[in-house]
């Protein structure tokens, strides 16, 4: 007979083994017994190339009387193989594992066990280090392989985020379905000595939402020693229904002398287990880091002091956010579901989610949170958007910025599995009915299930709403039948809603539907033990003034609670306490929810006609602000309040000329933006956030102008000239114009002088703005005025771009044209000058400023050193060394690979991203207040961007590198093809590419062809390249959030991506040289690795040892570019945007250098 | 006019400016291979060590305070975009 775990567990407590790592670690292996550099670390490895050791540690735990053992895989899933390059075999690692494990068991005429091991990965889920979807797949495979190999149960252990957790279940549940074995699941949680898990989550929250998850066994293991887990474990024992199981660490770990040591000799550990396992009646104990056979062997000895005890359970039913369990049974009751995060229910909520303003979003959750409630309802259904985006937008920030449960509310399924995939704690579904028959309420059901949620139910069949007392009970009824009979759920994670409407219509068919709403409550609460009720109160009085509604959804809800509502959807903030209202107004609207009409008496007419004679009732009327409406509006341009300024619009166009708002309230304010921005007081994503909040307002305002309003201060037309991609600065000059009241036309990027001037004449314009990044580009923008002047053009011209000189427009560019030619070092300079244009003040601006010529800086070269370094016959510089051997490559040729987001932010450079990219610039601020910007703003937008892409896929980072023979001849670098040998004299090898390279004129004289050996040295030199990019979709949605108007994002999404695209040639070359092991010299701190913390050197073209773009081209070819979807630009730019290439030198004395 | 020399030691320059010009303005001129990069003080090529003078050099700000801060480097290493020359300097530029 097969004698199961369950069995025994039945009888009396299971003994698991100990800890397995530093058992590993006493073979002491070597970087041969993990079978290469790569698999270093690796020690699920072991299991197939060392099994030896990994069946005597089994051995020697079932040998000391341990009755299961955990197999050696608690690293073996995709996530973390992928660091060994061992993803592929995920399945096939943990297969063999567990067999290996099954066959020592087998050896034992006693029943033996093996559990499988399924430890937490390196990537925390509710943070966003990785994408749900990921983590599901990493853990799917090795729980296939755990069932293939035979394992007994499935322990997913050492859990420290709750979202991991849940996730890991789901893909146990999900391989079993598949492979069609049933095993049991069990789940234990570490509770750091903070008291939580690692991300703030208490042992409470874990319980509730794990108890659903269709788990057995749920218990805790390491970070801490038996007794530290007194607290935690009592937790369990009073509340959970599942066996619990405990398996810590031999005490607290210390660092003695540089050692880790765990302080619990066996004797001292089995003694803390065995007093924990009998008062906390625990069913499954073992131990975890630092314990060993000897430690297990000890309890053995001991078990017989111990007895199986059934587990009870509390029947109290819960609901759990990523930090906190909160019950469903609150005292006083109601339970508040804060209303206020749902696009049906509050136009605030809405408009922020217009504006994509899901920080807003975010605050709304919060204040209601303020406000007292227990739970949040949310729901992003609106008309016209992607409800399953702005769902996940919401809640990737949500979940960590908020501790309340969430209730997610929506009609949509694919709306719900992505909310219950994304929330780590026990949700509430809101909502099932039969208004379409049970079909969707099955699909919903079986996600209930799947997830742990509880749900709402509301009393709709296919006949419609239930409005009688009879109609609501019997569809309850046929609700629990479904919800408790058929799919299993406990009776009390259902909640059924009996449905309010409103009395304020006097339709006669619903005078008496609160009446009935409130006995059907009493019914169910009856008739159906455990199940919960909730209610929308405040549907009862749509339609009436806030006022009467105020007072009538205050004694509805209280009516309610006192027939046994459990919650209710209400804004929390509006819970009026019955004792204030005035007892004739309580009379009066009372007699309306009873319906207690008499002759010559109508409890409605009497409360409209009450509050129509203009009484003010009870109104909690919200301070907004001292401030006049003018003053409030000023005040939200200022601070960028997008969302806010909408409603303050609203009023304001009650009292005031649209035109006035706009001429003598808004754009004063975006002046004194701009004014705080020249003065170092305000920063660019601030300013960008103010024109964002300026467009809302103006587009609020447009219909209400005068069909014949002039709005517009003058018109400018702008491009980024010929031959050049740059568009952001471009763009930021636009928004930052349009924003300032002035109408422009955007031609985009690459623009020939030709196409802007036809664009001119069915567009005409009082000035035309051009821009470019490049040097090429001021040489461009030279040449097209030329071409102006030849067509006797008179527009003004203003110039800006990162390469121009005010030195440069004033000499070389104003002498060519006639017409006005201006410099604009930044926005808001050329806003002073379209303003001076467009109101005809030119002439103070075309006046040559006083620049000095050279010789009048007063620099002066006293003495120019010896001499230069003398160049070698090769005509090579003397400095550079070339003694060393040139590493080997793995291999000759060029590689396509991809790599994942969380490794390019591995070598994110976050300073010069906030500082240089974003420009969070101290300015004038104190250390205080740009301290206080950083952490407040700066830090927080990027760690919102960093969870963003990596939940939506929008980066798609792609490479190509390689390797090639090459030698240097002169000043020139020869790259043969890959086959090439060394053997092969030089005049018959195949030079695929011939790289010219400028050369110092003085000092050291060098060129990157001299960090190469020479043909004439009669070696092989190894060059390696590379290419990176973000992809085209990248570059099209930053077009999509510019052309949305979301000018912030659009600002830092396009500095993320191209400090990302950076990283990732960062990354890239650190991976060359591990490849060509010369990493050695790699630095530890980033910064420092940044600063060329490493080896060698990678070089780009464009910067100034080798400034000349045109040097892309053999590159490209080289790389097999197009592979990638690279292409050229007429001026020698990478085309998508977010690309960059380079040449890799392995020379010690390649550096930096400046021609 | 107050004047001061700045002795690049890499190629044996001597260079005398005003008092006040940045070392940056001064190594362009006088062609000093020290090589720059953001020029704005987040990007650490520019690094240098003042051998001589530490006390003539302009304060540093906010900006390169943070970066050298981050990189862990000994007090007489200064960014040459951050820097201007007060009095007279020895500069060993670090980019090697």
């Amino acid at each position: 007979m097969n004698t199961t775990l369950a069995d025994i567990m039945r009888e009396r407590v299971l003994l698991l083994d100990g800890g397995m790592g530093t058992q590993i670690l006493a073979n002491s292996p070597t970087v041969e017994d993990f079978g290469g550099k790569l698999a270093d670390g690796c020690v699920e490895l072991f299991n197939e190339r060392r099994p030896e050791w990994i069946r005597t540690i089994h051995a020697h735990y079932f040998d000391a009387g341990a009755d299961a053992v955990e197999t050696n895989t608690f690293g073996a899933n995709e996530v973390v193989l992928a660091e060994f390059g061992l993803a592929h075999r995920t399945r096939e690692m943990n297969t063999i594992a567990a067999r290996l494990a099954k066959d020592v068991a087998r050896q034992y005429d006693r029943p033996k066990f093996v559990i499988g091991s399924v430890g937490p990965g390196t990537k925390l889920l509710s943070l966003a280090q990785i994408a749900v979807s990921a983590l599901y797949h990493s853990y799917f495979q090795q729980m296939l392989g755990l069932l293939e190999g035979g394992a007994d149960a499935i322990l997913i252990e050492t859990c420290q985020d709750l979202g991991q957790m849940k996730t890991a279940t789901r893909a146990a549940h999900a391989a079993m379905a598949e492979l069609k074995i049933q095993i049991p699941i069990w789940a234990q949680a570490t509770v750091e000595t903070t008291g939580t898990l690692l991300v703030g989550t208490d042992i409470a929250s874990v319980l509730t939402t794990m108890e659903r998850m269709g788990i057995q066994v749920l218990g805790m293991n390491c970070a801490t020693g038996p007794d530290e887990m007194h607290a935690h474990l009592a937790h369990l024992a009073e509340n959970s229904p599942l066996p619990i199981s405990c398996l810590p660490n031999a005490g607290l770990p210390a660092n003695v002398g540089g050692q880790v040591v765990y302080p619990l000799g066996p004797d001292a550990f089995a003694k803390r287990v065995i007093h924990a396992a009998n008062e906390f009646g625990l069913n499954i104990i073992g131990g975890c880091c630092g314990t060993t056979p000897a430690h297990i062997k000890v309890l053995a000895g001991r078990m017989g002091e111990l007895h199986a005890r059934p587990r009870q359970g509390n029947a109290e039913r819960s609901v759990s956010s990523l930090y906190q369990s909160v019950t469903l049974h609150q005292e006083p009751g109601p339970l508040i579901v804060g209303e206020r995060t749902n696009a049906n229910g509050s136009k605030k909520f809405r408009d922020l989610l217009a504006l994509e303003d899901y920080d807003g979003l975010v605050g709304v959750a919060r204040d209601q949170q303020r406000e007292g409630a227990h739970m949040l309802d949310v729901c992003t259904a609106y008309v016209g958007r992607d409800e399953v985006w702005d769902m996940e937008q919401f809640l990737v920030r949500a979940i960590t910025q908020t501790t309340l449960p969430l209730m997610i509310d929506s009609t949509e399924v694919s709306v719900l599995e992505r909310a219950l995939q994304l929330a780590p704690g026990k949700c509430v579904v809101n909502s099932i009915n039969f208004e379409d028959g049970e079909g969707k309420a099955r699909r919903v059901l079986d996600l209930c299930r799947d997830y742990g949620a509880a749900v709402v139910a509301l009393t709709i069949d296919e006949v419609g709403m239930a409005k009688s007392r009879e109609q609501k009970v019997a569809v309850a009824q046929r609700l629990y039948d479904l919800v408790v009979g058929e799919y299993g759920i406990p009776p009390s994670d259902l909640i059924i809603d009996p449905l309010t409407f409103t009395l304020g219509s006097g339709d006669e068919e619903f005078r008496r539907s609160a009446v009935e709403t409130l006995d059907a409550i009493r019914d169910i609460k009856a008739k159906f033990p455990g199940v919960l009720t909730i209610l929308g109160v405040s549907n009862v009085s749509f339609g009436l003034n806030p006022g009467t509604r105020h007072v009538l959804n205050a004694l509805m809800l209280y009516h309610a609670v006192q027939a046994g509502l459990d919650l209710a959807i209400f804004n929390s903030s509006k819970v009026l306490p019955v004792a204030k209202i005035p007892a004739d107004e309580r009379r009066m609207v009372d007699d309306l929810i009873f319906d207690r009409r008499r002759e010559h008496y109508d409890p409605l007419k009497k409360i409209l006609a009450a509050f129509a004679a203009g009484r003010e009732v009870m109104t909690a009327k919200v301070d907004t602000a001292n401030l006049s409406t003018e003053a409030r509006l000023q005040a939200d341009i200022i601070d960028g309040e997008k969302g806010a300024i909408l409603g303050h619009v609203d009023d304001a166009l009650l009292a005031f000329e649209p035109l006035h708002l706009i001429n003598q309230v808004l754009l004063p304010a975006m002046k004194i933006v701009g004014d705080r921005f020249g003065a170092g007081e305000m920063q660019l994503p601030f300013v960008l956030e103010s024109a964002e909040a300026m467009k809302a307002a103006i587009t609020r305002i447009e219909p209400h102008l005068p069909k014949d309003a002039n709005t517009k201060k003058g018109r400018i037309l702008l491009a980024t000239v010929k031959g050049d991609v740059h568009d952001i600065g471009k763009n930021l000059v636009d928004i930052i114009l349009t924003n300032n009241g002035f109408e422009v036309k955007n031609l985009g990027i690459k623009q020939p002088i030709e196409d802007i001037l036809k664009a001119l004449e069915s567009w005409p314009a009082d000035a035309i703005g051009l821009s470019g990044l490049l040097v090429k580009s001021t040489v461009v923008m030279r040449e097209n005025l030329i071409l102006m002047q030849e067509q006797n053009h008179q527009i003004p011209v203003i110039l800006g771009g990162a390469a121009l000189t005010r030195d440069y427009v004033e000499k070389d560019c104003r002498t060519v044209y006639d017409g006005p030619v201006l410099y604009a070092a930044d926005a808001f300079e050329g806003l002073t000058q379209l303003r001076a244009i467009s109101e005809g003040r030119l002439a103070g601006l075309t006046t040559t400023s006083k620049s000095l010529p050279l010789e009048a800086t007063g620099i002066k070269v006293l003495r120019k050193g010896g001499s230069s370094v003398p160049l070698t016959p090769d005509g090579q510089s003397s400095w550079v060394r070339r003694e060393a051997e040139p590493p080997t490559p793995p291999f000759w040729g060029v590689k396509e690979v991809s790599h994942p987001l969380p490794e390019l932010f591995e070598f994110l450079d976050e300073f010069a991203l906030l500082r240089n990219r974003w420009g969070f610039t101290q300015g004038m601020l104190s250390n205080e207040a740009f301290e206080a910007t950083l952490r407040e703003k700066a830090v927080p937008v990027l760690a919102r961007w960093k969870a963003r892409l990596l939940a939506e896929g929008i980066l798609q980072p792609k490479a190509s590198y390689g390797y090639f023979p090459a030698c240097s001849k002169g000043d020139e670098l020869l790259v043969y093809s890959p086959d090439t040998k060394v053997t092969e004299p030089p005049d018959q090898r195949s030079i695929v590419a011939c790289l010219p390279f400028p050369r110092q004129a003085t000092g050291r004289r060098l060129c990157i062809a001299d960090f190469f050996r020479a043909e004439a040295s009669g070696k092989l030199d190894v060059l390696a390249l590379q290419m990176v990019t973000l992809g085209q979709e990248a570059a099209d949605f930053a077009a999509q959030l510019y052309q949305a108007d979301a000018y912030g994002d659009y600002f830092y999404f396009h500095g993320l991506a191209t400090e990302l695209t950076e990283a990732y040639a960062e990354g890239l070359h650190a991976q060359v040289r591990r490849e060509l092991d010369i990493h050695h010299r790699d630095s530890e701190n980033r910064r420092q690795l940044f600063s060329q913390g490493y080896q060698g050197s990678r070089y780009s073209y464009g910067y100034p040892a080798c400034p000349d773009l045109e040097g892309n081209g053999p590159l490209l070819e080289l790389l097999e570019g197009s592979r990638l979807g690279v292409h050229m630009t007429d001026s020698f730019q990478m085309d998508p945007e977010y690309t960059t290439s380079a040449l890799v030198a392995w020379h010690p004395q390649a550096r930096y250098f400046s021609i | 006019m107050k004047t001061a020399t700045v002795h690049f030691l890499l190629e044996d320059l001597l260079v005398q400016a005003p008092v006040g010009t940045s070392l940056q303005a001064i190594a362009d001129a006088s062609g000093a291979d020290i090589t720059f990069g953001c020029r704005n003080g987040s990007c650490g090529t520019c690094r240098v060590r003042i051998t001589q003078g530490l006390e003539h050099c302009s304060n540093m700000g906010t900006e390169e305070r943070d970066f050298l801060q981050g990189l862990c480097v000994s007090d007489d290493e200064r960014l040459a975009c951050q820097v201007s020359v007060l009095g007279d300097l020895e500069v060993d530029y670090l980019g090697l």
